[in-house]
């Protein structure tokens, strides 16, 4: 994997309880992530992937952290970490 | 502390981003046989061997020792390398063209042999390293490079139902599933199971994994899950069809 596969995105969602995290070296923009996800918290970011192709960002107020997009991403672009997990 | 992505240990991390195209559905049957790996401890000892057709594009995909061959014919390497060494537990991985028509028998006779190993076979309706031509499995309608005006039955035949055929000739130990990617937890269920079955020697293990084919099938997004989700699954009902052990929940 090059470096550049390492950086990544972060947003803090569901209500400051999760990390949504792309990583955008992995990302191959297809979309998949944003039919899944129950609550349509995904849209299209001005971060561009591996392929040149936009790739995605959750919106902190309406994202529930259940992991749905991050299980379906085939090429696991996506993290969804819950805090209060780190805390324990 | 270093954030990584949430890769399966089992991945080569090299080789990432993987080769398959966007949206593919090979990256999702390959993230549930990795956690499946993962979780079932066995990488020191597993061989892999993928088929000729897209599932080639995983011969550096794992940290596992991998083999690649032609069609269909990974089940009956496979089969040398557990008879070799049983300690080992071995993964056939390839198409529905590979495992379903052109090495097809190959599938049956591991089958009937009862040949202690694993065959993990992804169902993407279609030809699709050649360019998206007709497979046994394409659907009845379904327009591919062969089938212009869509597969007619009367005339290109049926779909082939490989998991309820491999059920109806394999014996009592054998495990047989069909998952789909898009029931994620489901298909690494059975992928889990299809390798504990050969850890414990039960018999030959068997799964399709429902896939997705973007590039071939010429859909974005939406249209992708959909033909999956109510097309596909309708032809190919996923579930447990031979279980030593009892079913999943
Ligand atoms: C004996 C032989 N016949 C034909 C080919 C050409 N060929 C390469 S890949 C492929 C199709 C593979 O389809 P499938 O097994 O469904 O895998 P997919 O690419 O869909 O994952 C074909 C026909 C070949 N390599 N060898
Ligand atoms: S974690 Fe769930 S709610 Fe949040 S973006 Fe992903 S699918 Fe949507
Ligand atoms: S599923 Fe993964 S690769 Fe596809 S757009 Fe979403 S994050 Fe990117
Ligand atoms: S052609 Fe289809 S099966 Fe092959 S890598 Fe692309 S999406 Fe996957
Ligand atoms: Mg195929």
């Amino acid at each position: 994997m090059e470096k550049t596969a390492l950086k990544y995105v972060e947003k803090e969602v569901h209500q400051g309880k999760a990390f949504f995290r792309i990583f955008p070296g992995l990302c191959k923009g297809c979309g998949l992530c944003r039919e899944k996800c129950p609550e349509e918290a995904i849209s299209w970011s001005e971060e561009l992937g591996v392929y040149g192709t936009p790739t995605v960002v959750a919106d902190p107020e309406k994202c529930i952290a259940c992991g749905a997009c991050e299980q379906v991403c085939p090429d696991c672009a996506i993290a969804i970490e819950r805090k209060a997990k780190e805390k324990e | 502390m270093e954030v990584m992505p949430k890769i399966p240990k089992s991945w080569n991390l090299e080789t990432k981003p993987h080769k398959f195209c966007p949206g593919c559905g090979h990256g999702m049957v390959l993230k549930a046989l990795g956690q499946a790996i993962d979780e079932l401890g066995i990488q020191d000892r597993m061989v892999f061997g993928c088929d000729i057709g897209c599932s080639l594009l995983s011969w550096d995909f794992f940290n596992v020792d991998t083999v690649q061959t032609h069609h269909g014919r990974t089940t009956p390497v496979m089969v040398g390398v557990k008879r070799a060494n049983p300690e080992l537990i071995v993964v056939a991985y390839m198409g529905d063209g590979g495992g379903y028509a052109i090495g097809s028998q190959h599938l049956v006779n591991a089958a009937t042999r009862d040949d202690k190993i694993t065959v993990l076979l992804v169902n993407n309706t279609n030809y699709a390293m050649t360019g998206g031509q007709m497979a046994p499995t394409t659907m009845p309608g379904q327009k591919t490079e062969t089938t212009p005006y869509g597969r007619d039955v009367s005339e290109a035949g049926y779909p082939m139902m490989g998991p309820e055929m491999v059920a109806a000739i394999s014996h009592e130990g054998a495990y047989v599933a069909r998952g789909s990617v898009a029931k994620f937890r489901r298909l690494k269920a059975y992928i889990k199971k299809a390798l504990e079955n050969q850890m414990a020697g039960r018999g030959f293990s068997f799964v399709e994994a429902l896939s997705t084919c973007p590039t071939n099938w010429r859909t974005n997004a939406q249209q992708t899950w959909a033909f999956l989700e109510d097309q596909m699954t309708k032809q190919y009902p996923p579930g447990e069809l031979k279980t030593p052990t009892g079913k999943e929940a």
